[in-house]
């Protein structure tokens, strides 16, 4: 008996008045009633192990006046939906965060963007709309004008206190000291151990889901590549495969390969970087100027293969634009063989030095507990025990004819997380190399005659650099993107700092920020 | 140790092994030299993103790895606007960023440049019009040196630097 069925069946035995759709492969879909929701919820994350993997609501107007409220829970290597419809004028639904807790963000999410609010949250105080947005402004409602311009009000958030004799709070941010994001961090202190952490976040809110529902589906891929510039690929590529799929459109096979390609050379020089930044912030400067030099040659190799370091424009609805030839191919592979050889070396300079790996080991450790309770993705998660690759579980672009080798560790300190980066560097390459020698001839490009009906939809996930990028996007009229959700890896992962960081001294925290790296602009949206 | 220096002479010296910048940026008013006189010897750089996708940051940072190493231009990166001559603002300006952007405006002191760094700072991008996008920089603060691009490669940011600190 397969995983997909067996999950079906525990489901069935439990709740047998739900019944069990199938919109698409790999997802199963159920509708349950409002009141009956968290008992479902509870069951699928509890007794089936199920990771929350994204909540959010879609606005029903203009076609039908409802509001439908999505819970996507990964159970094994199948999607499990469920789905919750608010008809007519009913604004509540139930908060299921009392027992799931990485729901906890996903929720006041909505209540910001949709008004619709969550009874029984334990924390209703406000997410993205910061206090000063006039009240009763849910941007993402559909009869909220996108390009309406906000007013201001006057209102302050309330941060956690801590009490007590010699307890004081530090903040920091939202302009911080290097040339990073903004985002307020506030420390409660007692000495120099960290008690208590708060993030407050949001300030590079863009509204881009709302411009998503500006845009038609086959020309979104620009705002998709820039909703967080470092995973331009991830980003782009998620949005292709959702898109394709509402298309029903077969990607070539060498533009799958190519795709793996330029998602493999993404994610070597983001973690060739970290590999540099986190050691930068341990003081040790020799290997971030090493890294770094490394970097650079990759983003210049990225520059002459796609005419950006970045690789944008790269992607195509349908494939690829850009052709890698034989000789640049073996160009690449040299270029990175060299790179390898490099940073093996470094790699033993890193170990040897014991002033460098004490400040690496048991900082910011995050335990395999405290990153399941939050449904922790990608390389934070891996570096604490938690066995998920979405290029190994649910593959997707040429992944299942290539094999990928999961990286994993179980300690969850920095140096989990830094060794984590290491061996996919690694094995980044050696895919890189697998595909030199196994890409076919076909087309760039693939195209479709369907066009997708209002309503239909489809979800797609894609292992960035960082982690799971998901993308669920439901076509509009006319090629129009009705709703489009965007989950970035940090999204999942920034709660979980707060619980790393505790118990550790305030000049470690740019070393465990730095060895998460999560992106704000992603996060915000 | 020798490990260390092992890897060092192997390496040798990297800087400037980069392409030439491809698109030349717009020249620089005379007015916007003449402002940046007094920064000929250094210019200490205050970065600010207000909305940013963070490409831009990640070519600020290229500016200070060993290929383009800023510093031997005399330009560097101070860790507070009261440090600055110069702010470089990334993004479209956010609902939420206004206030912070005009906060360190008046923290950084006289006299001083800003520089509006990509596509977002100087007209929005792609994310022009949305509620949450209160305009470009030079909406809020008068903006003395455009540099262009999605993001502009570090070559383009470093040529317009040593413009800048010529200012002939």
């Amino acid at each position: 008996m397969t995983e997909r069925s067996s999950a079906v069946l525990q489901i069935q035995s439990a709740f047998p008045d739900l019944t069990a759709e199938h919109p698409s492969e790999r997802v199963v879909q159920y509708r349950v009633d409002k009141s009956r929701l968290p008992e479902v919820a509870r069951f699928l994350h509890e007794a089936l192990q199920g990771r929350l993997a994204l909540l959010f609501a879609v606005d029903g107007r203009p076609f039908e006046e409802k509001y439908e409220i999505q819970y996507v829970f990964s159970v094994n290597s199948q999607w499990v939906l469920l789905t919750v419809k608010l008809v007519g004028q009913d604004r509540l639904f139930t908060s299921i965060t009392p027992s799931v807790h990485a729901a906890q963000w996903y929720e006041r999410e909505i209540r910001d963007l949709f008004g619709l609010i969550p009874q029984g949250h334990p924390d209703l105080r406000r997410l993205v709309r910061h206090e000063h947005w006039p009240k009763g402004t849910h941007p993402l409602m559909k009869d909220f004008l996108w390009d309406k311009a906000i007013g201001r009000q006057q209102g302050e958030y309330r941060f956690r206190h801590i009490e007590g004799e010699g307890v004081f709070e530090v903040p920091v941010g939202p302009i911080h000291a290097g040339i990073i994001e903004p985002g307020h961090f506030r420390f409660s202190v007692a000495g120099e151990p960290i008690m208590q952490l708060e993030i407050r976040h949001f300030w590079k809110h863009r509204g881009i889901e709302k411009l998503f529902e500006q845009q038609t589906l086959t020309t979104a891929l620009p705002l998709a590549e820039r909703v967080s510039g470092d995973t331009t690929l991830g980003h782009g590529l998620a949005y292709c495969e959702a898109v394709e799929k509402l298309f029903h459109l077969e990607v070539p096979r060498r533009a799958r390969y190519l795709r793996s390609l330029f998602l493999e050379l993404e994610r070597l020089h983001n973690h060739l970087g970290d590999v540099g930044a986190i050691c930068n912030d341990t003081a040790y400067t020799l290997a971030h100027a090493h890294c770094s030099r490394m970097k650079e040659q990759v983003m210049q190799l990225n520059d002459r293969l796609t005419g950006s370091r970045f690789l944008r424009g790269a992607l195509a609805i349908g494939g690829v634009t850009h052709e890698v030839s034989a000789i640049q191919q073996s160009e690449l592979v040299d270029v990175l063989d060299a790179v390898e050889r490099d940073f093996a070396e470094l790699e033993s300079i890193i170990f040897a030095n014991a002033s460098l790996t004490d400040r690496l080991e048991t900082t910011g450790v995050l335990t395999e507990r405290t990153a399941w309770d939050h449904g922790v993705v990608g390389i934070v998660g891996r570096a604490s025990g938690m066995d998920q690759d979405v290029r190994r579980d649910r593959p997707f672009a040429a992944y299942g004819e290539l094999g990928v080798n999961v990286a994993l560790y179980r300690y969850g300190d920095v140096r989990a997380r830094l060794r984590v980066r290491m061996d996919e560097i690694h094995e980044s390459i050696r895919l890189i190399r697998d595909i030199r020698d196994k890409i076919p001839q076909s087309p760039l490009v693939g195209t479709s005659d369907y066009q997708p009906q209002h309503g239909e939809w489809a979800l797609s996930a894609v292992e960035g650099w960082r982690g799971e990028i998901l993308y669920f996007i439901m076509a509009g009229d006319n090629g129009r993107i009705h709703r489009c959700k965007v989950r970035d890896p940090s999204f999942a992962n920034w709660p979980a700092i707060q619980w790393a960081v505790i118990g550790n001294i305030i000049p470690d925290f740019p070393l465990i920020n730095k060895s998460f790296n999560l992106s704000y602009a992603g996060n915000d949206l | 140790m020798f490990r260390i220096l092992k890897k060092s002479l192997k390496t040798g010296i990297v800087t400037g092994q980069h392409p030439e910048p491809a698109q030349s940026c717009p020249s620089l008013t005379p007015e916007t030299h003449e402002k940046a006189l007094p920064f000929t010897q250094s210019l200490a750089i205050r970065e600010v993103d207000t909305g940013s996708c963070n490409a831009c940051e990640m070519e600020m940072n290229a500016l200070t790895n060993p290929v383009y190493d800023v510093e031997r231009f005399g330009v560097h990166i101070a860790a507070s606007p009261r440090h600055a001559d110069a702010l470089v603002v990334t993004g479209p300006v956010t609902v939420n960023m206004e206030r912070p952007l005009k906060d360190v405006y008046k923290q950084t002191p006289d006299p001083k440049l800003v520089i509006a760094l990509g596509d977002c700072a100087i007209h929005c991008g792609v994310f022009k019009g949305s509620y949450a996008v209160t305009g470009p920089v030079d909406r809020h603060l008068p903006v003395d040196v455009r540099i262009p691009g999605c993001p502009p490669r570090p070559s383009e940011i470093l040529d317009v630097l040593k413009r800048l600190k010529r200012s002939t």
